[in-house]
């Protein structure tokens, strides 16, 4: 097995185990989503390194690298757009405030 | 060692480290810079990896991504420059103990299964671009065209949800 994919692996599980815990620890919506962006990236070096050193010769792992890259900026998108509507509502971004929809 | 493995070896932890900044800095803004560098070095590794053109892709976009994200910062936080080091998380014994199950239970995949053969054979930069644009065009395009349409329909949905709201009944 090619060690330079081991490395992109074991750093792509670091990046995932590192957005895991950012997601799960911020009480901040745009924290939260940086948490967010860190596991998607984690997603996007293994597949990547996958595509180079298994697959190099089928494009459609880089066509999994650009639906990730889209999956990132709509999640930016829509995050900023509950992020402006809730600063308007409550004038915070505060997840821990957020119980309405709380049983 | 190869100057390949060395290059994705540094890149990998210089985007590792950069994470770990983003959660542990109390100005946001530096939060922001921190999760821009870590990108940029994961564009670096990919250049490594000789996938140019996502590399150069992924340093583009998330230089401008991250930067919206920055002015985003700024604009929401209580506190952006971090001057009064107040505290910003919960549950953080859990998410520690998840984030490192997560990490060691992906390592463990990585390392245990048998990948198959590694290619021998690699595209060049070119004909890498040449053959993602024929996949994008060919087989992928109705992926692609979803792609795009999702991207649309996710701006059109955010500017909805982010727009002042109509105050109804009200006199001009």
């Amino acid at each position: 097995m090619s060690p330079e994919l081991i490395i992109a692996l074991i750093s792509g599980a670091a990046l995932f185990g590192v957005g895991i815990y950012g997601a799960l620890s911020q009480t901040n919506l745009v924290m939260i989503m940086m948490g967010v962006e860190l596991i998607l990236a984690g997603a996007m070096v293994n597949l990547v390194a996958f595509w180079r050193y298994l697959h190099p010769d089928n494009p459609a792992g880089q066509m999994f690298v650009l639906i990730i890259m889209t999956v990132m900026a709509i999640e930016m998108a829509v995050g900023f757009g509950v992020a402006i509507a809730r600063f308007r509502a409550k004038g915070s971004v505060e997840m821990e405030e957020a119980t309405e929809l709380k049983g | 060692m190869t100057a390949q493995m060395f290059f994705i070896g540094f890149f990998g932890l210089a985007g590792v480290w950069f994470g770990i900044v983003v959660f542990r800095t109390y100005s946001m803004v530096r939060s922001a810079l921190a999760l821009l560098f870590s990108q940029t070095a994961l564009g670096a590794m990919f250049l490594s990896m000789q996938a140019e053109f996502l590399g150069v892709l992924q340093i583009m976009m998330m230089a401008t991504e991250m930067s919206i994200m920055a002015i985003f910062m700024v604009m929401f936080m209580m506190d952006p420059g971090g001057l009064g080091t107040m505290d910003m998380t919960h549950q953080k014994r859990l998410s520690l103990i998840t984030g490192f199950v997560s990490f060691v239970a992906a390592v463990a995949v990585a390392v245990f299964v048998d990948w198959g053969p590694v290619a021998t054979t690699f595209p060049d930069a070119a004909q890498q671009t040449v053959d993602l644009g024929l996949e994008l065009l060919n087989r992928s395009m109705l992926i692609f065209e979803m792609a795009g349409v999702t991207i649309l329909t996710a701006m059109i949905a955010a500017t909805a949800v982010a727009i002042q709201p109509l105050k109804r009944g009200k006199e001009k």
